[in-house]
């Protein structure tokens, strides 16, 4: 496609448009957000686990001075046997509704149960405690196996499995079982002349977003609903609040605020709806906060899992078969991204006979929500670890194998899809020709670990409008929340087409009544399909301009070309115009020009990457170091490098944190012990390396500058790189995350 | 958060008299303030005044002689881990308060608050538990998750001492000033730490209407050696899963005194003779340093997921004591 071309703004690394805001503290948060008459909401939640609710009287705290009202499931719509379209299939009107107030049973620790607004923070949170709620305390399930036993305590009475097309008769925790086919498994195993099988537990991890979920909502007397808010989807917002509130889209108006990060776990709602319902019984615009432990207690961490791998392989290294089942926890409702998970277990191999089953299982623990390639790092962590010990009991260099094995344009993958042209074996050896991988690594206590990792990206829908202003410079209009630096990317596409620079570019995301409808930033899509409008609305700006400079010139519209932000005429008179130039020339030749464009493109292009990490494992203390750390990965075209090496780098991290440290640690009473950033143990600059992020460019055919999703795949192959540079290191295979201190030397039988 | 008056401290005088009003919690004192506005954010203590100490004039310092070191106790945490002499000569306790917490914490918690603060156990920073330290009937770590808990020294009450200068200043053996209502007092820092079975509900001798004023630290002897080994789970915030504050003397390969004194590991900053006796007066080798190590967990009484922190405090232990006598 565009291989060879030279582009004069793309693969630059001009200054982000937001930058200047948000390193001058001038950007506006949910939290900084302010309006005349504004009270305070707090969210009262439940300190069990699992619980019915008995009754709750909020006479106290309704009557406490200061408060302006109190809210319950009771003012939500009555959402019993319904079911609500978000556009990506049906859901439980009730599980939905039911997550953002319990109605009659408490699922989680932190699950909202009433909320309050007044004129204070401090008031509200008073209030809180007068609301007086009556539990009948049941045993909570917090771990799969566990709940897929018989006689495990039950979530909901009226969930049965749906199993591969058939549902069950009693009341069960698993809510659905799938398979995906390919080949024959028993076939497979037969030719392998080497199977390992292992079983692999991961923790419940959270996203670690620094800013907290918040939401201000607002109605009018005439009935329009305003809510301003950190999201990473304004329209999936306005979705999701038209369902919930069982009220008119077109009554809805949702506004993004700059967002403090969300890595998937800002597309669910949840102090949102209750913002809204508190406006409304108050009258009066009420804003809602969340605190540190309402984040890891009250919205969407990322699943725990139980995953078992059987793979085969012949003498020679080539892989035969390949089976799973991948168990993952839902949280309190159905809808763990297993689906996902299933999609990318296997996917960078082509191997022909393979088996995945999924289950989705409810537990009581949060709903849980996307985080950076959902399901995909829980997958790759079973994967990559035994195509490791493959590998090793092959005697196969790890990265030969990977290139012996890994999936080239016209491979399908297990679950259906034929591969388009795809980098893998790029990433692969951009790796082996790395100097990392060629350095030395003898040392004692040190090793060194390869994985790789998939994740499918998507496209969906975006709109931007491009409005010319007469001094040369556009303002993009958009609708994709830019988290990762995506004004930039996306306004840069616009500029190349423009042949103006960067700067001359002011993009701004706007709500959901100022553009059209434009699915969330996730999926990795935003560069690639908001980018893609934006290519496109620029393309309709220069079809515009040149019929402008048609009539300037009097010339047929055809006999006008484009280059290089010049407008010419050919055939015949010897004409020429800036795209500035003709930008001050607007009015005289038929006002203002707006170019737009809508897209659902189909191309997403999956993305690649494959790490190398040195570690070092201190014996005595089972601690591990990360010393060294090289991904290399498959960006497409890298618009704006910079960003697309913070994507890397960024995804790495989170792996590392989730790798060695981070888990929700539950008691048997199902609380999280420990809801804090102290306690919870993320990763900072000093539990790290420079990480290097190599950028591999093979064009995705489904976008014009060969875009592909960045955002997610970094965070896939870390655990099982880590895993595998341990086993290099100390000879010690571990099967579960996170690889903390103690689990270590109790691996290497130090305890 | 509960409402509170909020005064600002002019003499200690005023203080203790202000404190005397009332028994434990009633009236706090608060310095830096990292410690103390969690505890109240998360209810678990509801004062009805906080008194200020910042504003006490004098108590921000360090001085050092020939004799030693003072040190005030509102000297931020930050100054003691950058003080030259500190670091030069009493290497134990600036790299200890290096290991505090983050920056931030540094630059604005003390000594003071370091020395006082409260348990990190989860079921005590957890408003819903009432748990022996806090009056109630079981200590929940028992049965319960004791990950982060005491090896040494618990029953009944297994929380480790979070402080990582209190080992430190115990190992240099300092001295702590404290003033109440009745005057001052001097003691060793290691009688200001008690054990829960003396008083299941306090970490130290404090009485609610005294306050610390000053820190003692004596000049080491010029051949000693001192160090601050600390195992944690990630690089900062981390408390110490062990900790070892160790002060040597030594000549050559010779260690001719060693002070040894644990973190993170008992209710109280944990002395372990075991390991003094092993190394004093031994040329340091592996074997040596090794039998240190065991000796100092022989006692060891871990709870259920606690004990790495036994193999853990061995190893550091041995590890320490190597690098005492090396360059
Ligand atoms: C995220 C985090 C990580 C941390 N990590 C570590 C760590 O790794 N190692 C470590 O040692 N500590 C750690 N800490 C604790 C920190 O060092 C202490 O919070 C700090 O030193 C307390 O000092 P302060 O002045 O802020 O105390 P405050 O919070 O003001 O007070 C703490 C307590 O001490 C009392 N108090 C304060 N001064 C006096 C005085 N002069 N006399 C009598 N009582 C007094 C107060 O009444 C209060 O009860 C951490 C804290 C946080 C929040
Ligand atoms: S260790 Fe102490 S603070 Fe923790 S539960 Fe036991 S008694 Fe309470």
């Amino acid at each position: 496609m565009s291989e060879k071309k030279e582009y004069k703004v793309i693969g630059t690394r001009p200054i982000r448009h937001d930058g200047v805001d948000k390193v001058t503290g001038r950007a506006i948060y949910g939290a900084d957000f302010q309006i005349t008459g504004l009270l305070h909401g707090r969210v009262l939640r439940s300190p069990h686990a699992h619980a019915r609710i008995v009754s709750i009287d909020t006479s106290r705290a309704e009557a406490h001075p200061g408060v302006k009202g109190v809210v319950t499931a009771e003012d939500l719509p009555a959402a019993e046997d319904k079911m609500a379209d978000l556009g990506e299939g049906a859901v439980s009107l009730k599980y939905l509704c039911d997550n953002i107030l319990a109605s009659d049973k408490a699922l989680y620790k932190g699950h909202a149960i009433a909320a309050v607004a007044a004129t204070s923070p401090h008031i509200a949170e008073e209030a809180c405690e007068l609301i007086d709620v009556e539990y009948e305390v049941l045993p909570p399930v917090l771990e799969v196996r566990q709940a897929m036993e018989s006689d495990a305590p039950i979530l909901h009475e009226n969930l049965r499995t749906s199993s591969l097309g058939e549902t069950g008769d009693k009341p069960s925790n698993i809510a659905s079982h799938f398979q995906h086919k390919k080949g024959d498994i028993d076939k497979g195993f037969d030719e392998a002349d080497v199977i390992i099988e292992r079983e692999f537990v991961t923790g419940t991890v959270h996203q670690g977003y620094i800013e907290p979920h918040n939401a201000t909502a607002l109605y009018n007397p005439d009935g329009q609903l305003t809510v301003w808010c950190s999201t990473q989807g304004a329209f999936t917002v306005r979705e999701q609040l038209a369902e919930i509130l069982q009220y008119p889209i077109s009554k809805i108006k949702v506004v993004p605020l700059e967002i403090g990060g969300g890595f998937g776990g800002k597309i669910n709602v949840y102090v949102k709806p209750v913002a809204a319902l508190l406006a409304k019984k108050t009258g009066k615009p009420v804003k809602v906060l969340m605190n540190r432990a309402d984040v890891f207690e009250g919205t969407g961490p990322t699943p725990a899992s139980y995953i078992t791998i059987k793979m085969g392989a012949t003498n020679d290294g080539k892989i035969t078969a390949a089976q799973t089942s991948l168990v993952f926890e839902a949280g309190a409702y159905p809808g763990s991204p297993v689906g996902a998970g299933a999609m990318c277990v296997f996917a960078p191999y082509n191997i022909e006979n393979v088996v995945i089953d999924g289950y989705d299982v409810v537990v009581n623990k949060p709903k849980t929500a996307p985080y950076r390639a959902p399901g995909a790092t829980n997958a790759a962590f079973g994967t990559e670890t035994v195509v490791d010990e493959l590998a090793e009991k092959l005697n196969i260099d790890p990265l030969e194998i990977r290139l012996m094995n890994g999936a080239k344009e016209g491979d399908r993958r297990a679950d259906g899809p034929v591969y388009p042209r795809i980098g893998f074996i790029e990433t692969l050896e951009a790796a082996k020709e790395h100097p990392h991988y060629a350095s030395p690594n003898g040392k004692k206590y040190h090793g060194r670990g390869i994985a790789s990792g998939f994740w499918f990206n998507i496209g969906l829908e975006s709109s931007v409008t491009i409005n010319v202003n007469p001094d040369g410079t556009v303002n993009l209009v958009e609708g994709s929340t830019d988290i990762g630096g995506t004004r930039a990317s996306i306004a840069m596409q616009a500029a190349e087409v423009l042949g103006i620079p960067a700067e001359s570019v002011n993009p701004t995301v706007v709500d959901t009544n100022s553009i059209g409808y434009t699915a969330v930033t996730g999926g990795s899509r935003t560069t690639y399909a908001t980018g893609y409008a934006a290519y496109e609305a620029a393309q309709d700006v220069v079809q515009q301009m040149k019929a402008r400079a048609a009539k300037l010139w009097d010339v047929d519209e055809d006999n006008v070309q484009f280059a290089d932000g010049e407008f010419s005429s050919i055939n015949g008179k010897e004409e020429q115009i800036s795209f500035r130039d003709l930008s001050a020339r607007l009015g005289e030749t038929g006002g203002p020009v707006i170019g737009r464009a809508t897209m659902n493109p189909a191309g997403a292009g999956g993305a690649f990457a494959t790490h190398v990490v040195d570690v070092e494992v201190d014996v005595d203390t089972g601690k591990v170091e990360i010393l060294r750390y090289t991904a290399t990965q498959d960006a497409g075209k890298a618009i704006h490098p910079s960003y697309v090496e913070g994507q890397i780098q960024g995804g790495v991290v989170q792996g590392i944190g989730w790798a060695l440290n981070e888990e929700y640690i539950y008691n048997d009473e199902g609380e999280m012990t420990n809801a804090s950033f102290l306690d919870y143990r993320m990763p900072t600059c000093l539990d790290l390396p420079m990480i290097d992020a190599v950028i591999v460019e093979v064009p995705n055919p489904g976008h014009p500058y060969g875009v592909r999703g960045v955002g997610e795949v970094p965070i896939v192959p870390p655990p099982a790189a880590i895993a595998n540079a341990i086993y290099d290191a100390v000879g010690i295979r571990m099967t579960e995350l996170p690889m903390s201190p103690d689990r270590l030397l109790k691996a290497m039988g130090k305890i | 958060m509960e409402k509170f008056s909020y005064v600002n401290a002019t003499s200690l005088k005023q203080v203790t008299s202000l404190l005397s009003d009332s028994g434990w919690g009633e009236i706090m004192m608060i310095a830096g303030g990292t410690d103390l506005l969690a505890e109240l954010k998360e209810y678990i203590e509801t004062p009805k005044t906080l008194i200020n100490l910042k504003t006490l004039p004098g108590m921000d310092s360090i001085s050092a002689d020939a004799s030693g070191l003072k040190i005030g106790a509102l000297t931020t945490v930050a100054e003691i881990a950058m003080h030259p002499t500190i670091q030069h000569h009493y290497t134990v306790l600036a790299q200890a308060a290096a290991s505090v917490a983050t920056p931030q914490i540094r630059n604005v918690g003390t000594l003071g608050g370091n020395l006082c603060q409260r348990p990190r156990c989860w079921y005590y920073r957890d408003e819903t538990v009432s748990c022996l330290k806090k009056g109630g009937d079981l200590c929940y770590a028992v049965e319960g998750l004791s990950k982060y808990h005491a090896i040494f020294g618990g029953d009944p009450v297994y929380i480790v001492h979070p402080s990582d200068i209190a080992p430190a200043l115990i190992a240099l053996n300092a001295s702590i000033k404290i003033v109440g209502p009745e005057g001052e007092k001097t003691i060793k820092v290691e009688e200001f730490f008690t054990l829960p079975a003396a008083n299941p509900f306090r970490e130290n001798v404090l009485e609610p209407n005294e306050i610390v004023v000053e820190v003692h630290v004596p000049k080491p002897n010029p051949n000693t050696k001192s160090l601050y080994l600390k195992a944690r789970e990630k690089g900062a915030p981390d408390f110490a899963l062990a900790s070892v504050a160790g002060v040597f003397e030594v000549m050559g390969r010779t260690c001719q005194a060693a002070s040894i004194v644990l973190g993170g590991v008992a209710p109280a900053p944990w002395r372990s003779t075991d390991a003094e006796t092993a190394l004093t007066g031994k040329m340091i080798n592996d074997s040596v340093s090794a039998k240190a190590g065991e000796e100092a967990v022989k006692n060891a009484q871990p709870l259920n997921d606690n004990e790495y922190k036994v193999t853990l405090t061995q190893n550091l232990i041995s590890r320490a004591a190597m690098m005492a006598v090396s360059k």
